[in-house]
């Protein structure tokens, strides 16, 4: 019995110590200053020192959690009008687009973002863009090498019936990357085209992934020869040896702003609102151009590896994707995705 | 009692001796008013966590609560694409199935008839994918037999194919591997209930090993080694972490429904892919409930003490499928420890410690503990309130209260997820994004592991020392803490640590319901294995499988230490 009651005085003492290690982590939170809680669709990497970064610089806590463009979005859909988290950082400059026309969000009129030219932020204050970010292809040389294949220097090449199985994508229905390379690719050739391009493409897809920085991982690891991805996944990988090359396609890419806003209602305005002051700051756009290739503040130099990539950015209308994003994604689901 | 003897009688409750009742007065509900608001407050709980999102989930599917009544849904899963998904769901896990029942076969076999460590830890490593989140093996398999992994790459390059392991086969193999276990302990279990006498009987009608395999030991065997088919396929058909993983551009039903979810938000048809995934699962749950419990009998009794060692052919096939099977699991779980602790395996193989840098990975971890713990308690308290209860007290509907609560046990994780998603994150409840919500999905879906163990546990006790009690004055409440609580202490820690366990690695409900702040440790290495990182993914579950299995050390400590069988 002696021993029995030792056993139940045991395990509440563990109960009870697991009860204070849960309290003493929320107060710990609450010690460094208040939790902001973030949707983000920055890659899981760049994310852990963007915001331990950001929470150096404000004493906020920040949670986050990591989900790919369509999947935040389509989170944000189904909570809408009670969202989860205070605001979002990192997502499509033509999500942003749909989220204010949905009333989703909370204008906030920030004076860190100033001197951040006008073209990269919302009028009314709703989203501010932070950076931005392009296309690419990447190929796996020594993979590339072995199987014979010629290194693709154009999208139109992709479509090649020697790269049968060899080429990696995002799966549009949830990643922006994907997204932007399908919009991308209408506003070069026209939508029936592009329709036609698709097919032929489609043929050479070995595997659809669900997240945007998944393909550079897989042919960096050398799953597949060829990845369509976007810039920074690619350079980062790059620096840290991968047998890895980026190609610039020449038709030229697509970009997209990736931006900062606060939810409507959200919990914590005071604390969103310091994120977004110190995203725009100058410190902070120093911080994010140790992560992206180009941050808006002009006076930053980002990680750029490509000398005059302005000649090849194409003048991409993120209003144009905003407004036809549903419909495209719809015909992408009933023509590939399967489900008719 | 061990985990796997609980596992065994979660699965279908065995013959249920009627419960003794009292001399002279029938009792009646009111009698013992505490007792009576504990059950209803228990039987409402159980329908508002686990039968209402369900019911929702099935609401939802005919587009009651979104645009309004349609069979459109219903039409479209029928059109062509959810229903190859389904196919090939189905087909995989009729595959894995067949394939863990043999396995658990031969390794029973070996590991029931023989002592000594080769036993021991033949039977460690086959428990071992137990502990750790069911596709971690994904990972692994790709390390080694992806397009560019350390065995096919050699293989690729020697012989010039394009051999690789992504797709229908991959998932076939990765779903073997980590739901082995869950086959194993109840086959295991029948097979050391054998009675053995009936086997040295065929011998000694001059029958051969094999021909006494056949006609003995796997008749008698036959329903452990459905209950263990329905168990496994039932899980298999509701897997969606392998398929996301390894699944290549082959559609599975539960990944194609997580995707719908999460990329769509298209409630309504995936609340249709649930009902189908809750359908098979529903009608084996009846099956194993009570088509089965007549045949149990025949196979349990007395058996003979003395093990019967294998002979001739089929001993040295079993021990070299065995062999060469735990071998496998030893080398994938290696696979998984190399991956964590170099910058990328077989690409680059450098030491590194940066995998395990990752504050929101342990951040992760640490609410995967803290929401298992409470979820194992709280599974743990009311099943063996609940236990007590049925067996004990006149509660009206007492049938339906026990198969409900087991239901929860059978349910796929997708469509009790779903339901929760869609049921508490709206009015009147705003759950979402609470841990609480975590912990209340994960205790109701393990309430009847906690609960069958109790009732066993209740129908060994006699109940002359709650009468002895009870003579001697003390009253009902008393008694229930002085004598019940004590005695069941061993089944609520089995319960307890079982529960802890599974929760911990547990991903297709809650997969729904993290929220920022709330991520969990299971869902944050799917997470993380979706964008490619298979090094980080392999830090955070080998820290995951650490502490399940400090935990199990510990319980072990516990055990000897104060004698209670666990």
């Amino acid at each position: 019995m002696s021993k029995r009651t030792t056993l139940i005085g045991l395990c509440s003492a563990a109960a009870l110590l697991l009860v204070g290690c849960a309290e003493s982590g929320t107060s710990q939170q609450s010690q460094g200053g208040d939790t902001v809680t973030l949707y983000t669709t920055n890659n899981v990497e760049e994310m852990r020192d963007l915001a331990s970064r950001a929470e150096e610089a404000t004493g906020l806590n920040i949670d986050y959690l990591q989900l790919s463009t369509e999947e935040g979005w389509s989170r944000i859909m189904g909570e809408a009008p009670n969202f989860q988290a205070d605001g979002q950082w990192g997502q499509f400059e033509s999500n942003a687009i749909r989220a204010v026309e949905e009333g989703f969000l909370e204008p906030y009129d920030s004076p860190a973002w100033e001197d951040i030219p006008d073209q990269f932020r919302d009028p009314d204050g709703y989203w501010y863009g932070w950076s931005y970010w392009f296309n690419l292809i990447t190929y796996n040389e020594d993979l590339l090498e072995a199987k014979g294949l010629d290194i693709p220097t154009s999208w139109a090449d992709l479509t090649d019936e020697q790269y049968r199985g060899e080429i990696v994508l995002p799966d549009p229905g949830t990643s922006g990357t994907a997204f932007l390379f399908v919009a991308t690719i209408m506003q070069i050739m026209g939508e029936e085209e592009a329709w036609d391009y698709f097919e032929a493409f489609h043929e050479n897809v070995g595997q659809y992934e669900s997240n945007g920085s998944a393909p550079a991982q897989l042919v960096g690891n050398g799953e597949y020869a060829i990845g369509i991805t976007w810039d920074q996944a690619v350079f980062d990988r790059i620096d840290q040896g991968y047998p890895m090359e980026a190609v610039i396609p020449s038709e030229g890419v697509g970009y997209s702003l990736d931006v900062v806003w606060m939810f409507k209602d959200a919990a914590n305005r005071e604390g969103m609102e310091q994120l977004i002051d110190y995203i725009g700051s100058e410190e902070g756009m120093q911080n994010s151009a140790n992560q992206r290739s180009m941050v808006t503040d002009p006076d930053v130099e980002g990680l750029s590896q490509v000398d005059d990539i302005e000649d090849y950015l194409l003048d991409y209308d993120a209003q144009w994707a905003a407004e036809n994003q549903e419909e495209i994604m719809e015909q992408w689901r009933t023509t590939f995705g399967g489900d008719s | 009692m061990s985990t796997a003897q609980i596992h065994d009688e979660i699965i279908a409750p065995d013959k249920k001796k009627p419960a003794p009742r009292g001399v002279g007065h029938k009792k009646r509900f009111f009698d013992e008013p505490g007792f009576a608001i504990t059950s209803i407050i228990l039987a409402a709980a159980i329908a508002l966590f686990i039968i209402l999102p369900l019911a929702v989930v099935l609401i939802r599917s005919f587009g009651i609560g979104g645009e309004g009544l349609t069979f459109d849904y219903y039409r479209q899963f029928f059109s062509g694409y959810y229903l190859t998904a389904y196919w090939n769901s189905t087909v995989a896990a009729l595959l894995s199935t067949s394939i863990v029942i043999v396995l658990s076969l031969t390794v029973s076999m070996q590991v029931s008839r023989y002592r000594g460590p080769l036993a021991t830890s033949y039977r460690g490593l086959a428990l071992l994918p137990l502990v750790a989140p069911p596709f971690v093996f994904s990972l692994s398999l790709i390390i080694l037999f992806g397009r560019n992994g350390l065995v096919t790459g050699w293989i690729n390059n020697t012989f010039g194919t394009e051999f690789s392991l992504y797709g229908f086969w991959g998932v076939v193999v990765a779903q073997v591997l980590g739901y082995f276990p869950v086959g194993y302990m109840l086959i295991e279990n029948t097979m050391r209930s054998l009675n053995y006498n009936l086997e040295l009987a065929s011998k000694d009608l001059g029958q051969s090993q094999i021909r006494t395999l056949f006609r003995v030991t796997f008749p008698l065997s036959r329903v452990g080694v459905l209950k263990a088919a329905l168990v496994v396929f039932v899980m298999a058909l509701a897997d969606f972490g392998n398929p996301l993983i390894i699944g290549g551009n082959t559609s599975f039903l539960a990944s194609e429904i997580y995707l719908l979810v999460i990329g769509q938000f298209n409630l309504e048809m995936a609340a249709v892919g649930s009902v189908f995934l809750l359908v098979p699962s529903l009608l084996f749950f009846i099956i194993q409930t009570y088509g089965m419990r007549s045949q149990v009998t025949s196979i349990t009794g007395s058996s003979g003490r003395e093990r019967v060692a294998l002979t001739g052919i089929p001993k040295a096939v079993i021990f070299t499928v065995n062999s060469v099977f735990v071998a496998s699991i030893a080398l994938l779980f290696m696979m998984v420890v190399l991956g964590a602790f170099v910058r990328i395996i077989g690409v680059n193989n450098a030491f590194t410690l940066d995998n395990f840098g990752d504050a929101q990975g342990q951040s992760a971890i640490i609410n995967s503990v803290i929401v298992s713990f409470f979820a194992a308690l709280i599974a743990g308290v009311i099943g063996m309130l609940q236990g007590f209860l049925l067996v004990r007290k006149p509660i009206p509907g007492k049938r339906a209260f026990e198969f409900l609560t087991m239901f929860g046990l059978a349910v796929p994780g997708t469509a009790m997820g779903i339901g929760y998603l869609i049921l508490f994150s709206g009015e009147p409840f705003f759950w979402t994004g609470t841990l609480w919500l975590l912990v209340v999905n994960l205790a109701f879906r393990k309430i009847g592991v906690g609960m069958q163990a109790a009732i066993s546990r209740m129908h060994q006790m006699d109940k002359s020392m709650e009468e002895a009690s009870s003579d001697l004055g003390v009253g009902p409440y008393m008694t229930f803490f002085r004598i019940i609580v004590p005695l069941m202490t061993p089944s609520l820690i089995a319960g307890f640590v079982y529960a802890f366990m599974t929760t911990m690695v547990s991903v297709s409900s809650i997969i729904f319901l993290v929220s920022p702040g709330t991520e969990l440790g299971a869902t944050y290495i799917l997470t993380v294995a979706q964008s490619g990182q298979v090094g980080l993914a392999c830090a955070v579950s080998v820290v995951l499988i650490g502490i399940v299995v400090l935990c199990m050390g510990l319980l072990k400590v516990i055990e000897r230490k104060f004698g209670v069988k666990v």
